[in-house]
């Protein structure tokens, strides 16, 4: 299926920098429609507002880490069914495991240029497109 | 030129956001000496170079990727107590903070920074292996024990299906032929660069020595880069609370609802109406006007304010760093670093500052013995302070240490032949502090490599008084000194105080007014052929704004401004006053008649110009010969 470029991204990471760089890939790639979140508690708390169809999250943060964001999604019936992309800088096998254990639904590595991004998104909207 | 052309704003957010990162990781450095253990600290600075690491990948920084990565690895040990933090360690890291603050140098004038010196790097990884090789290289290359962090609640076995769970969310699946991680290969080349960047670089040079080329090049090339980092160190662009530019816009808005009243009303107007209501009208339109610009002006204003904490937060790592050089326990304890000053000119103290913390630390306090031996306690307080006395900001640096002696000054100065004997004698505590503001002197008959960048305390005070600040030293042997800097709100705004010569008004920075007095032509003293009026007890001389300006006169002056500048108290001469007003001062960039600091308008449209007295009495003494008798009060 094609991505819709409407959907509504919530990029979570505590570095700004970071998240503008999201943002900007997410442009580069027609995705538009995008927010972003401090930590995992504030991007929990947006995301229960509603409205959000996509998580981009860091996952090491102050207050909340993007794991237990991840898990906190996974264990609450109105959010548990949205796509949550991991970005860490590292490709340890065990933050994999760990990442794939708590339901992240793809995991990508820093530095990314907007191919594997894309990549990585469809492959993610292929699996939702058929679910 | 650049390394990184189109990149440049990512690169400048990048720098501003890791330079605070960085600030913030060497205060915590600071504390975690007293409390090696405290694992939120260790968590906050591993995330630190953790994140900074990850933005340095997106610039293809691969020198600063390996550097936090090592740093970070180091936390990662320390935090899980796989590592104990020592002293050697401790100046390791220390080390560490200081090579990635040099790439951010470097990144800042647009270059790849250079390797960390090959030191540094061997430290780390010194300390890191103890007996394992290094930590990444093992997780990407050897098969992982089985991860005891991820408890496997299916599984039975233990091992988590690792192909299936890797498929799920990668994308991939895992290619047989490679052991460990393949994920895409982007990925895999930056966790190779992090783990073995090192080896790679000398691989690229083809040397087989990892370092040795690159390690020889170094010095000099940081040398000169930091020299240009400096000089390009000004930033250009502001951080600005969103809501403080939703005030700006939302004023400017409100002004220009106003201005299509106005427009309306002078269509009317023009029309011949000019009924009461029409008149009423008007005026609402003008005060509201009114209201409006000035709260325009302070909106914007504020945008420009910045709290000095950012400037606040290097210094406690500049003052232990010293002070461990020094072989002295000092502590720099901050206060109000929420106190709010103009951008420019946090840029423009951070260099001052710097200097007088250094000298609190390196002359004001004393050696741990000599503590003892006066019964204070071991550790040394340094305070900086900063906060906001009506429209004023005041920065205190105040050291517990041995104080300053005004007769030993005053020695100093003679000897130095900075001041003649006589002139030593008329001095009292308050001038003979003064003193070391003085071009050339320094307490310290050796140089020490500590006390700075070639920058003395003149040049303290010069580039606080160009800010239009002023410094004031306040000290008692023993127990130790104060020095009490001042400065106005912003730079935009200069309070003046107009005074006339016939009908022609004059502004003066109302900073350098001490005091207006009537001049009775009866008690000016001649003194060496000069005017001189003495007042409570203190001889000051008479210069007459005329003369100053060369305009030729035959009646003398009414009425005195009791002036301050840097060097020298006098007493100006003037004809009347206009009163006094805030200027917005316009500068007179292409065309600036000397001793002219700006021009501002008056009320009534009139044009005033501001002086700038310095100047105009550095042409006054030169030409004048009067250079003698103003020197004689030089001091005062």
């Amino acid at each position: 299926m094609a991505a819709d470029p409407k959907t509504r991204f919530l990029v979570v990471d505590d570095f700004s920098t970071m998240r503008r760089i999201v943002r900007n890939l997410l442009k580069e790639l027609g995705f538009t429609n995008v927010d972003e979140a401090e930590d995992g508690a504030i991007a929990l708390q947006k995301l229960q507002n509603g409205g959000f169809e996509f998580v981009v999250t860091d996952w090491n943060m102050p207050n909340m880490d993007g794991l237990t964001l991840l898990q906190t999604i996974r264990a609450t019936p109105t959010l548990k069914h949205l796509p949550v992309l991991m970005i860490t800088a590292e490709a340890k096998k065990e933050n994999i495991i760990a990442a794939a254990q708590a339901g992240a639904s793809g995991y990508i590595v820093k530095p990314f240029t907007a191919g594997t991004l894309s990549e990585k998104l469809n492959k993610i909207f292929e699996k939702y497109g058929q679910a | 030129m650049s390394d990184f052309s189109g990149m440049e704003d990512l690169l400048q957010d990048f720098l501003q956001e890791a330079h605070d990162l960085l600030s913030d990781v060497d205060n915590k450095l600071v504390d975690l000496e007293k409390t090696p253990d405290d694992k939120g600290l260790l968590n906050d600075i591993f995330r630190g170079f953790h994140t900074v690491k990850g933005g340095a990948g997106f610039l293809n920084a691969t020198e600063l990727v390996t550097l936090c990565h090592l740093t970070e690895n180091l936390f990662d040990r320390l935090r899980n107590g796989e590592l104990e933090l020592t002293a050697e360690l401790m100046d390791v890291i220390m080390d560490a903070t200081k090579g990635v603050r040099e790439m951010f140098g470097e990144l800042g004038q647009g270059v790849q920074p250079q390797p960390a010196a090959a030191h540094v790097i061997a430290a780390l990884q010194g300390a890191l292996s103890g007996e394992a090789p290094a930590p990444v290289a093992a997780a990407v290359v050897e098969p992982p024990p089985a991860p005891s962090a991820s408890a496997d609640t299916s599984a039975a076995a233990g091992e988590p299906d690792w192909a299936s769970l890797q498929a799920a969310i990668t994308g991939e699946p895992v290619k047989p032929a490679a052991e460990g991680v393949v994920i895409t290969r982007a990925e895999t080349a930056a966790a190779k660069q992090a783990a073995a960047a090192p080896v790679a670089a000398a691989a690229k040079d083809g040397a087989p020595s990892p370092f040795g080329r690159r390690a020889s090049d170094r010095p000099a090339a940081t040398a000169s880069s930091s020299r240009r980092a400096e000089e390009r160190g000004r930033e250009n662009t502001i951080r600005v609370d969103t809501s403080r530019l939703d005030q700006v816009l939302n004023l400017s808005g409100e002004i220009g609802l106003t201005k299509n009243r106005l427009t309306s009303l002078r269509a009317d107007i023009l029309a011949g109406k000019s009924d009461p209501e029409t008149l009423h009208a008007l005026d609402q339109a003008v005060s509201q006007l009114d209201l409006l610009v000035s709260d325009l002006q302070n909106s914007v204003m504020k945008t420009r304010m910045q709290p000095i904490g950012r400037l606040f937060q290097k210094y406690p790592r500049i003052a232990r760093d010293l002070a461990r050089q020094l072989g002295k326990d000092v502590e720099l304890v901050l206060a109000g670093e929420e106190t709010e000053v103009d951008k420019t000119m946090i840029e423009d103290l951070a260099d001052p500052l710097i200097h007088l913390i250094r000298n609190a630390v390196d002359h004001g306090v004393e050696m741990p013995d000599e503590r003892a031996a006066a019964g204070k306690p071991a550790k040394s307080l340094v305070r900086l302070e900063a906060r906001q006395e009506g429209d004023h900001i005041v920065l205190i640096i105040a050291d517990d240490g041995k104080g300053m002696s005004a007769e030993r000054i005053r020695a100093k100065a003679v000897d130095k032949g900075l001041i003649s004997e006589e002139e030593a004698n008329t001095l009292d505590e308050r001038q003979s502090l003064n003193l070391i503001f003085l071009p050339g002197f320094s307490t310290k008959t050796q140089i020490s490599d500590v006390s700075g960048r070639g920058v003395g305390m003149d040049v303290v005070k010069t580039n606080i008084q160009k800010l239009n600040g002023s410094v004031e030293i306040r000290s008692e042997p023993g127990k130790g000194s104060v020095f009490l800097i001042s400065l106005p709100l912003t730079l935009a705004i200069l309070p003046v105080l107009l005074v006339l010569l016939g009908d022609q008004p004059f502004a003066l920075p109302l900073s350098l007014v001490r005091e207006i007095l009537p001049i009775d032509q009866q008690r000016v003293q001649e003194v060496g052929g000069k005017e001189t009026l003495v007042v409570r007890g203190e001889v000051l001389p008479v210069i007459s704004l005329a003369k100053l300006l060369g305009w030729p006169r035959d009646r003398a002056p009414e009425y005195g401004v009791f002036m301050q500048t840097a060097e020298r108290s006098f007493i100006l001469g003037v004809d009347s006053f206009a009163g006094r007003d805030d200027a917005v001062i316009k500068s007179l960039e292409d065309f600036r008649p000397k001793g002219v600091a700006g021009v501002t308008t008056l009320s009534n449209g009139q044009i005033v110009l501001i002086l700038d007295m310095k100047e105009l009495l550095t042409d006054y003494s030169q030409h004048n010969d009067g250079g003698l008798a103003i020197r004689n009060f030089e001091f005062s």
